[in-house]
């Protein structure tokens, strides 16, 4: 539960009351209290390291030390207090260098990176791949994500969708920086395995080699422990290869990817079913210490239709794209009709037409607008020639001797129900018509097959058919079980798996160290503090995000070729550009608001801040207007916005973006700079009414101090002689 | 100008500082700004011998101060029952104009707050019927505070006694 106010920032505003309020009288106690408050401030910036907890206790202890001091002792026992209730919260900021609330201004994470289920530290890789630096953003990534080429082509994105630079144009395609970075970083040979903790001698096994198991499988091998996945299917991937089909996943990438688990000494044990070739019996007695399920949802759900039940004309979806992967090619029927909205059918359905299908529909019983899947993947499915039935709700399979006719069905109209956001389909009567098919194609979600767990006793399981866990250490009702990815969630993302396996992985390694587990979930973890990339106002404004080459649409039809063909590198190095550095700068638009209504100059267009102000954003109408005062970059508390004095320019900054350069004009005497001209003007305008009429020298304020103790000591009345 | 005067005393003043440091202490600022500072002027050599001249300079607190003026946000005024020119912390937002337009440089640049920072003749103090924090410890006792009327009276009486000088050698 992330709490509302920051207990850190609330140690230090408290601190810092009651030194500034002058409580502390002995001169002792209000030291002590100041290199605590120091302390505090460190954890509150991000600086602070493993030592900074127990000195701010050790110093409270040495501020109790004199009893008729009360102001000290209350003051000592409200931070041992505070640090005792909150050592979570004080942990995570020094181990993370992120605060959830964003309360510390300075670990305000970024958007993208609180919304990736994984935690990825996007503004980081980003900028590092802006640099060139591709090895190095895939070791950040890696960090938090062990297949960045997979997430780099087939991640559902959450983190584009919260992308503040969206507010302003398009959303930096984060997903296809990555996907370049790590195919780069593999074919130059730089895409490394960290080094492996020394091996602690205890050993995991973990239940599915899909992303959450082989995430899980990573991170504890890192750590130092003995991992074997076991895994029903011939190969390792799970969804990635048996849900994805080729043509947007290359089964390459995958073994490449999976290539660096085998490196780091993971075992994998394929066409190994858990329960049946290994029995949880059979793994206890080969001396394994914990277990860790990761075993998908498999199980398609029925359309429960008249017709449906045993007729070989109505496949799975999801059977049938396993089978598809694993080699089988043939073709399913002449005309097909898939019924589903999410990305599953839409795989289902280009699927069918590469293998040689004359006619695909989609049908789907909500409006384009609802749909789950993703919209490109819509639009290059519409591109394919896969033809779509909105509002259509299936009734029964027309069935004629030995085969099918089709799909009856109904049409359907939206209606807004009470207390839900989606709107739900209602049929209308007497609509009904037929969708001639002689294939049917369901693909209306999937659950867990749980007939392979029978064994495990005690596991709670929710109403939706699904292992419970605490989802903020994915513990199992049962201990040393853990659980993750889709058998968890239900059928969800590539990358929520990883954030699963990823917080497993922890648990398992907490479990096995008997460390407490953690009451919260966690804080993602900031991975460095790189410098921003400078950009011109103008570029920044003008960059576009470039569009996706694809395939051409002939190959598109026949082939399982890639699709997406990937942008070129100096798209790549461009697109990262645009990134606005949320992890430095957090919107809170003091910048603008002493702009626009302290000074009046109102130079700074930042629309994106602000809902309030809904100015257009343009960074480059601050070069037109702003005098350079700097009282923008005084008041930021982040230093984002950043002024400085380069050789004989003044220059005006935010996170990188160069809003404004003004010549520097220097004092007559001493060459001291005194500002720009537009910035003089500003002032003597002011000044007008009560300066005199110009002529004065421009002096700096130095040399203007000692001119007039010049005057003042030469028109002294002479001294005695 | 402020109904106030900070007289200092030049012929007694051996620019130790102490005004200086007292004030910075005063005012707990940090390195950088001395918005009460003794400027030396020279020395060079007036009949043969070196002499050195110390001019206390903190704020005049002008008739119509410039940085009043300058200020756009209503920071820095002028106290109308005294004249008093302060700056009202919560409203500065270190744009500088007032350092810009002071031809005396008193206003002057607190890097720890971002905040500019001014002599107001320890306006608080004076509110409690005590003198600014540099008079205090002035150890030459070159340095007086008070009334316009009252200030101006030792330098009087020191150019009559010159004068007088003069008349009793004629």
């Amino acid at each position: 539960m992330p709490a509302k106010t920051c207990s850190v920032t609330r140690t230090v505003t408290e601190l810092k009351h009651t030194i500034d309020a002058g409580r502390l009288q002995n001169p002792r106690s209000r030291r002590i209290a100041e290199e605590i408050l120091q302390l505090l401030n460190d954890i509150a910036w991000g600086r602070a390291g493993d030592r900074h907890i127990p000195a701010i206790a050790s110093l409270a202890d040495e501020l109790a030390y004199d009893e008729a001091d009360a102001a000290a002792m209350e003051t000592a026992a409200y931070l041992h207090d505070a640090v005792d209730h909150n050592r979570e919260v004080f942990v995570s900021h020094i181990k993370t260098h992120n605060c959830s609330t964003g309360d510390c201004v300075k670990l305000a994470p970024a958007p993208c990176q609180m919304t990736c289920p994984a935690g990825l530290d996007i503004p980081t890789y980003v900028t590092l791949i802006g640099m060139g630096r591709d090895a190095e953003a895939i070791d950040v990534i890696r960090r938090d994500c062990p297949f960045p080429w997979v997430c780099g082509l087939v991640c559902t994105r959450p983190c584009e969708f919260m992308c503040v630079r969206a507010r302003i144009d398009t959303p930096i395609s984060i997903k296809f920086l990555k996907g370049f970075a790590a195919e780069r970083a593999m074919s130059e040979g730089s895409y490394r395995n960290p080094e492996k903790a020394p091996d602690k001698g205890q050993k995991v096994c973990v239940i599915g080699a899909g992303p959450g198991g082989m995430s899980a499988a990573y991170y504890l091998i890192l750590k130092g422990y003995g991992v074997r996945v076991i895994e029903q299917h011939p190969t390792a991937g799970g969804m990635l290869l048996l849900g994805i089909p080729r043509y947007r996943l290359p089964r390459e990438i995958i073994d490449r990817e999976v290539a660096m688990l085998t490196d780091l000494g993971v075992e994998f044990r394929f066409n190994t079913r858990f329960g049946q070739d290994a029995t949880l019996a059979d793994l206890k007695g080969e001396g394994f210490d914990a277990f860790f399920f990761a075993i998908g949802a498999h199980q398609a759900f029925k359309l429960g239709i008249p017709g449906e039940e045993g007729c070989p004309q109505v496949l799975e979806a999801i059977a049938f794209l396993r089978r598809v992967a694993l080699g089988d090619r043939t073709v399913p029927g002449k005309t097909v009709v898939v019924i589903g909205g999410g990305n599953v059918a839409i795989d289902a359905a280009r699927t069918c037409l590469r293998l040689g299908c004359r006619e695909v529909t989609l049908a789907y019983r909500r409006a384009r607008t609802e749909m789950p899947a993703d919209r490109e993947e819509v639009e290059q499915a519409e591109e394919e020639g896969i033809r779509f039935a909105f509002l259509t709700i299936p009734i029964e399979v027309a069935k004629n001797n030995g085969g099918i006719d089709g799909l009856r069905c109904l049409r359907a109209e939206l209606v807004k129900m009470e207390g839900q956001d989606r709107k739900y389909p209602k049929p209308i009567e007497g609509s009904e018509f037929l969708l001639a098919a002689d294939v049917v194609i369901s693909a209306i979600g999937q659950k867990v097959d749980n007939t392979c767990m029978t064994e495990v006793n005690g596991l709670d399981w929710t109403r939706r058919n699904t292992i419970q866990v605490n989802t903020a250490t994915m513990e199992t009702s049962r201990a040393g079980v853990f659980a993750a990815g889709d058998a968890v969630t239900g059928p969800a993302t590539v990358i929520e798996a990883i954030g699963g396996g990823k917080r497993a992985a922890e648990s398992i390694d907490r479990y096995l160290s008997g460390i407490p587990q953690p009451s919260m979930p966690r804080v993602p973890v900031r991975r460095g503090r790189i410098d921003w990339l400078e950009v011109p106002a103008s570029t920044k404004m003008t960059l576009k995000r470039p569009d996706m080459p694809l395939l051409n649409l002939d190959r598109r039809r026949t082939t399982f070729q890639q699709v997406e063909l990937g942008y070129p590198e100096n798209a790549v190095r461009e697109e990262a550009r645009r990134c606005l550095r949320c992890d430095i700068c957090l919107r809170c638009g003091k910048c603008v608001e002493i702009c626009r209504d302290k000074m009046g100059v109102n130079a700074l267009q930042m629309g994106y801040f602000d809902f309030d102000h809904p100015v257009k954003t343009d960074f480059r109408i601050t070069a037109e207007r702003c005098i350079a005062c700097g009282a923008c970059a005084a008041n930021c508390p982040t230093g984002a916005m950043r002024m400085e004095d380069r050789g004989h320019e003044r220059v005006l900054s935010l996170c990188g973006t160069i809003l404004n350069r003004q010549k520097l004009l220097t004092c007559e005497d001493c060459g001291a700079v005194l500002g720009p001209a537009r910035y003089i003007e500003f002032v003597r305008k002011r000044t007008k009414t009560v300066a005199r009429a110009a002529g004065a020298r421009a002096l700096c304020d130095a040399c203007s101090r000692h001119a007039s103790a010049k005057i003042t000591t030469d028109n002294l009345p002479s001294q005695s002689k | 100008m402020s109904k106030y005067y900070l007289f200092q005393d030049t012929k007694k003043c051996i620019g130790c500082h102490t005004c200086t440091i007292q004030c910075k202490s005063h005012k707990n600022l940090p390195v950088g700004p001395r918005i009460s500072q003794i400027i030396a002027v020279g020395p060079k050599f007036v009949g043969g011998l070196p002499r050195a001249s110390y001019v206390f300079m903190p704020c005049f607190h002008c008739e119509d101060p410039w940085c009043v003026a300058a200020c756009p946000t209503g920071a820095m005024q002028k106290r109308a029952k005294d004249g008093i020119v302060f700056i009202d912390f919560d409203l500065c937002v270190g744009c500088k104009a007032c350092i810009t337009s002071c031809p005396w440089g008193a206003p002057q640049w607190n890097p720890e707050t971002g905040k500019a920072v001014k002599c107001d003749y320890c306006m608080d103090r004076v509110d409690q019927g005590l003198k600014p924090a540099c008079v205090t410890v002035c150890t030459t006792h070159c340095l007086d505070f008070g009334k316009v009327e009252d200030t101006t009276r030792i330098r009087r009486e020191r150019h009559a006694q010159a004068v007088a000088a003069l008349d009793q050698n004629a």
